[in-house]
């Protein structure tokens, strides 16, 4: 029996292992499965959920007997900080390499970050800045919120700002700024972002069809369509992350890596514009999402604080929704009902998500209305805003009590 | 400081950096004319 347990490690190790942890092996693989079918299915982001699903299952199955008759795997080893251990590991462990190097020192989020940047126009917010930003300041309560729930539920306050940037709903976001604050629980923190931030195009247009009455949500909103030139947009994105980079040095990272795609784009340098937009962007989402995976073995979930971050994950992006509906309709009245709050929901970024979701809103009531454009700025506004809430919270954490 | 007077300090920031932005923004445009109806003017420089 025991040569037969040791001829399939995989299975065998559901027998040695201690019963909560084989069960919650069985839990991932299944859960694994079901993420990458949805991905499959489109109901879930595709380009996450598949390669997160396949090394959720790969990690929870392929499991072995190790030296000293240990059970473990030969993907990834995260716990590894001795450097000699390290580099033997990095032989052995065909993750190793790419965890070490890209993900826990969050240059994967800031490559995911430069695609982005080269995907997005600022053009869009150049046309309404301010009801953009107004916006997404409302879009951002969700996470400041979330951060005092955090907090009673007894987070430590690295912890609770770490789960309340989900509010922000920027996966990116969520990863940097976990791996900076709270490096313990940055696995599941990241997972139930991405999960819950693919969930939005199924839950939000049900939110913003409850708060805004039908005959307000095809109302046709004015803004400049003339093109911006090309000089406006560059100098403007070269002054904004000058200034965000002076203000916020901890977020610089991201924040580069946002400007310089959005640099690119408009520098017009093709053959780095497709390198970002495609290489980069999509191997990055690839890594992120296959790393996350493998991240999240059996005792991830066996932390207590997992079931609070499930609760607060769901919260912070409720309460953004709320507070990105509510400035939609003081900018309603402000402007003398000529502003439609359905292109509120867009400054909760979840770049282009919640931009789709406006547009589709907005056209079901009124085919003639076009509110893309304003939406795809408050989008940006919300990238914007995130990153700033994050390097307020990164560089101002230690003034907040335990 | 406790949560809640965090909470608002950070929020309170977030938007005072957020508006300083846009502030630039606009201030941007205000000098380099408004937008160009035919979009472009890199080739004039």
């Amino acid at each position: 029996m025991d040569q037969l347990l040791h001829l399939f490690p995989g299975v065998g190790s559901f027998f040695i292992d201690e019963p909560i942890v084989a069960f919650s092996r069985i839990v991932l693989i299944v859960f694994g499965m079901v993420l990458a079918y949805y991905g499959f299915k489109r109901t879930l982001e595709p380009l996450i959920m598949v390669p997160m699903g396949l090394g959720m299952i790969a990690i929870n199955s392929g499991v072995l007997f190790l030296d000293g008759g240990v059970t473990g795997n030969i993907i990834l080893n995260p716990l590894i900080s001795d450097p000699s251990s390290l580099i033997n590991v990095m032989q052995v462990n065909f993750l190793q390499p790419i965890y070490n190097f890209t993900f826990s020192n969050g240059l994967v989020a800031c490559l995911v970050f430069m695609g982005i940047g080269a995907m997005s126009d600022i053009s869009f917010l150049l046309m309404r800045p301010w009801a953009c930003i107004i916006v997404a300041i409302f879009a951002e309560m969700g996470t400041f919120a979330t951060l005092v729930i955090g907090l009673k539920f007894g987070l430590a306050p690295g912890e609770a700002a770490a789960v309340a940037t989900i509010g922000g709903a920027d996966g990116p976001m969520v990863l940097f700024t976990s791996l900076m604050l709270a490096k313990d629980l940055f696995v599941p923190i990241s997972i139930i972002a991405y999960l819950y931030l693919s969930l939005t195009y199924v839950g939000y247009p049900y939110l913003v069809k409850l708060l805004i009455p039908a005959k307000y949500r095809g109302i046709e909103t004015d803004f400049d369509m003339g093109n911006v030139s090309k000089r406006k947009k560059f100098v403007s994105i070269l002054v904004i992350n000058t200034v965000l980079c002076l203000l916020l040095p901890v977020a610089a990272p991201l924040i580069m890596s946002f400007f310089i795609g959005m640099a690119i784009k408009e520098a017009e340098i093709e053959p780095l514009h497709a390198l970002l937009e495609n290489t980069i962007l999509y191997g990055g989402t690839f890594f992120l999402g296959l790393l996350l995976g493998v991240l999240c073995d059996a005792r991830t979930i066996l932390n207590p604080k997992v079931g609070i971050l499930v609760v607060l994950g769901i919260v912070a992006l409720t309460i953004s929704a709320l507070g990105a509906i509510l400035g939609g309709w003081i900018l309603y009245h402000v402007t003398k009902k000529k502003f439609n709050p359905v292109i509120a929901i867009a400054g909760v970024s979840c770049m282009p998500t919640t931009a789709k979701i406006a547009q589709k809103i907005a056209m079901e009531e009124n085919p003639y209305c076009m509110i893309m454009p304003l939406a795809m700025g408050s989008s940006i506004s919300g990238l914007i805003v995130s990153a700033i809430a994050a390097g307020v919270f990164i560089s101002t954490i230690g003034m907040l009590t335990p | 400081m406790n949560s809640i007077a965090y909470a608002c300090m950070a929020y309170g920031l977030t938007a005072l950096i957020s508006l300083a932005v846009v502030g630039l923004i606009v201030i941007i445009n205000k000098l380099m004319g408004g937008n160009s109806p035919d979009g472009d003017e890199l080739e004039a420089d």
